[in-house]
């Protein structure tokens, strides 16, 4: 680490500083209760209370997580949340009804959600970054409209005529305009990211899907046989618990592929994105273990089937603990040295002003 | 007195401070910092865990402390109270309340909730839905596990003309759609196609053999369609999966689809019972024995009667009780 600050700056190689460790303080128990009377006041209220609870987790979330011995916030209004949904399930109807009833309208629906879309993302963006802060100064995200366009519509537009060869690329170029974008306060964010190594991490998920599918097919296809076989021995139809077998191993494989190849893929790229970030002269480093994460997410999903849901607050502290305890931020200078953007400057440039269109569409 | 980093809102210098109330206000002092505000216009967080609670003052500036429990001695000397919704999160009754409740309405909604709102979804949906629904399933099955029947074609018209004759309870006769085929890998079975298309399999009418227990087992599938079971499984089989993709939906996808299964195994039984009830009905308004179609379940349960026997009864589960509950209305029927 003293290597890294000293060859990165000279000037800076004499007050080469300790990494700071990120912390998450949150307890299973403590965020039940919160969990569990947000849950009821939501199902009471048939929904409506949804966006005060998810503030609310945030927030629990956010003040437990720390680094330099000060934590994080969460200042977004539940409000904005909420009209978020509505508009983020009005779309949802709107593209379900307009694929299945096959009229000119579909594709004046489909091209319209099209439109609005990256413009959408890029102000959720805007809402979750300018709605977090530490120390009392705020994130803000600086992604232009056209960038949202070029990296959604265009990117997007690319990866499918290329039938999915520019996946990795396109990752990389999203990850280039939000963390390229990204400020706190007055201190920018650069990401060093190439897509090479973005290709890199996507080839090895290929080449582990493509391991899966070939055991899986294989002791499928073998039991299945073996069934048939067995039949024909017997002169009569094929036995329905070794065909239920065979589907057994074959989706049982599949599900195994599905959690564990996910969570191992999400640490990789978690890993690059972030050590390949740099807040101002600051650094970033992460070192999220695949297979760490992959016993925690099957582990955790086990336990939550266990107990019909009631695990589920502890396991998600577990995974915030083990995901951000594996972040470091390796200053370059004092940490104190953060500046908010001056309110003037936040009105002349009319970005942070125009909140009114700001809003978390995610679900 | 009460330790605090104070933070002006334009930097992220900490600025360590002591908070004390005097009177109606609140006094902070610290390096180069001494002032007081009226307690009123003070915000103060929730208490979240172990989280610092911040007293966010008018300006914009801010106060962070750590030690919460002096901060609740400090903030019991002013009028502030905490939200209810704080103190339900931190007290055990209100925690086992919730969790109480919350299991209490998840079983209502699973037990009766969702068939409940599945049925009238069912009905309510526009028939053109079951129509396109159907149209589109036979398509599939006719591509690949249903073949033509092998039923003589007059067997074929006299099974048809007893099911088009056949008076329903509730009036007039069925305008479900009859259609024969075969299929070696479903065996003995018949089903009930969303806009009610009753599908009736080779292997069902020859085990079965007695062509009136066969018109049972269509009087029991008639129960189907008039209840519209077909489209109310698949809306509670929906309902379900997009109830787990949003419940543990961001753990695994996957998974979602494992309880709709499940879920469907268990109310299949309660609408067999209905389909059954039904059947029972039909043959008694039309001067037949519902024991027909306890005679039919029992032929379709013996285990050597001729080609693969579990399909039907595979997806009609509790023979046994079904027929004891059959005979028992046949019974009551003679009786009168």
């Amino acid at each position: 680490m003293e290597k890294i600050s000293g060859s990165e700056s000279p000037s800076q190689a004499s007050s080469a500083r300790a990494a700071e460790q990120l912390h998450f303080t949150g307890r299973g128990g403590e965020y039940f209760g919160v969990w569990i009377v947000n849950l009821l006041l939501t199902i009471v209220t048939l929904g409506i209370y949804s966006p005060w609870a998810k503030v609310r987790r945030l927030q629990y979330f956010y003040r437990h997580t720390e680094v330099a011995g000060s934590s994080f916030d969460f200042h977004g209004s539940p409000i904005r949340i909420l009209i978020g949904r509505v508009i983020a399930l009005g779309m949802l109807i709107a593209y379900n009804l307009s694929v299945r009833l096959h009229s000119p309208l579909t594709f004046v629906t489909v091209a319209g959600l099209a439109v609005v879309m990256p413009w959408l993302l890029r102000n959720s963006f805007r809402f979750r970054l300018y709605n977090t802060s530490w120390r009392g100064t705020r994130f803000h995200f600086r992604g232009t409209v056209a960038g949202a366009y070029r990296v959604f519509l265009l990117n997007g537009f690319l990866t499918l005529i290329t039938l999915y060869v520019m996946a990795p690329f396109m990752h990389q170029r999203l990850k280039a305009y939000q963390h390229d974008n990204s400020w706190f306060g007055r201190t920018r964010c650069s990401f060093h990211a190439r897509a090479g190594q973005f290709y890199l991490i996507y080839l090895l998920l290929l080449a582990a899907i493509v391991v899966f599918a070939i055991v899986i097919s294989v002791s499928g296809i073998g039991g299945a046989l073996t069934a048939l076989s067995q039949a024909q021995k017997h002169g009569m139809h094929p036995n329905p618990h070794a065909v239920f077998r065979a589907l057994v191993i074959l989706y049982g494989g599949l599900l195994l592929m599905g959690v564990s190849i996910g969570p191992a893929f999400h640490a990789l790229i978690t890993n690059l994105i972030w050590n390949n970030t740099r807040l101002g002269e600051h650094r970033i480093e992460c070192s999220m273990s695949p297979f760490v994460l992959i016993w925690i997410t099957l582990s955790n999903l086990l336990l939550v089937m266990l107990t019909l849901g009631l695990f589920i607050p502890w396991t998600k502290v577990r995974l915030a603990k083990f995901q951000l305890e594996s972040a470091r931020v390796l200053p370059a200078s004092d940490l104190q040295e953060f500046v908010e953007t001056e309110p003037e400057t936040i009105g002349a440039v009319g970005e942070e002003a125009a909140t009114a269109f700001d809003f978390d569409i995610s679900l | 007195m009460l330790r605090a980093d104070y933070f002006d809102g334009r930097s992220t210098r900490i600025r360590v401070v002591t908070l004390s109330v005097v009177g109606e206000d609140l006094v902070v002092t610290g390096e180069d910092i001494d002032f007081r505000v009226p307690f009123a216009t003070v915000r103060v967080d929730e208490r979240l865990g172990r989280a610092p609670r911040r007293l966010r003052l008018k300006d914009g500036t801010f106060c962070e402390v750590r030690d919460l429990d002096a901060l609740d001695i400090l903030l019991s000397l002013t009028a502030h109270r905490d939200g209810w919704v704080d103190r339900m999160q931190r007290h055990l009754q209100w925690v086992l309340f919730s969790i109480v409740v919350c299991v209490v309405l998840a079983v209502v909604a699973y037990k009766w909730g969702l068939p409940w709102a599945a049925a009238e979804g069912a009905h309510r949906l526009p028939p053109a839905i079951g129509k396109a629904l159907s149209v589109q399933t036979l398509k599939i099955l006719d591509g690949g596990i249903l073949l033509p029947s092998k039923i003589a074609e007059e067997r074929q018209q006299a099974l048809s003309a007893e099911f088009h004759g056949l008076r329903l309870p509730e009036g007039g006769t069925s305008d479900s759609t009859l259609l024969f085929r075969g299929s070696p890998q479903l065996g003995a079975n018949a089903f009930t196609l969303p806009d009610g298309t009753i599908i009736v399999l080779d292997d069902l009418i020859t085990s079965i053999g007695d062509d009136q227990q066969t018109l049972a087992v269509l009087a029991h599938e008639l129960g189907h369609a008039h209840g519209r079971h077909a489209l109310q499984l698949l809306l509670q089989s929906s309902a379900v999966g997009a109830f787990w993709t949003l419940y543990i939906g961001d753990i695994s996808h996957l998974l979602a689809v494992a309880p709709a299964a499940v879920v469907q195994a268990r109310y299949s039984q309660a609408l067999e019972r209905q389909a059954d009830d039904y059947g029972a009905a039909l043959l008694l308004h039309n001067g037949m024995s519902p024991a027909l179609l306890a005679g039919a379940l029992k032929k379709l349960a013996e285990p050597h009667s001729g080609s693969s026997m579990e399909g039907y009864l595979l997806s009609h589960p509790s023979t046994d009780e079904r027929m004891r509950h059959l005979r028992l209305l046949a019974a009551s029927f003679k009786a009168k």
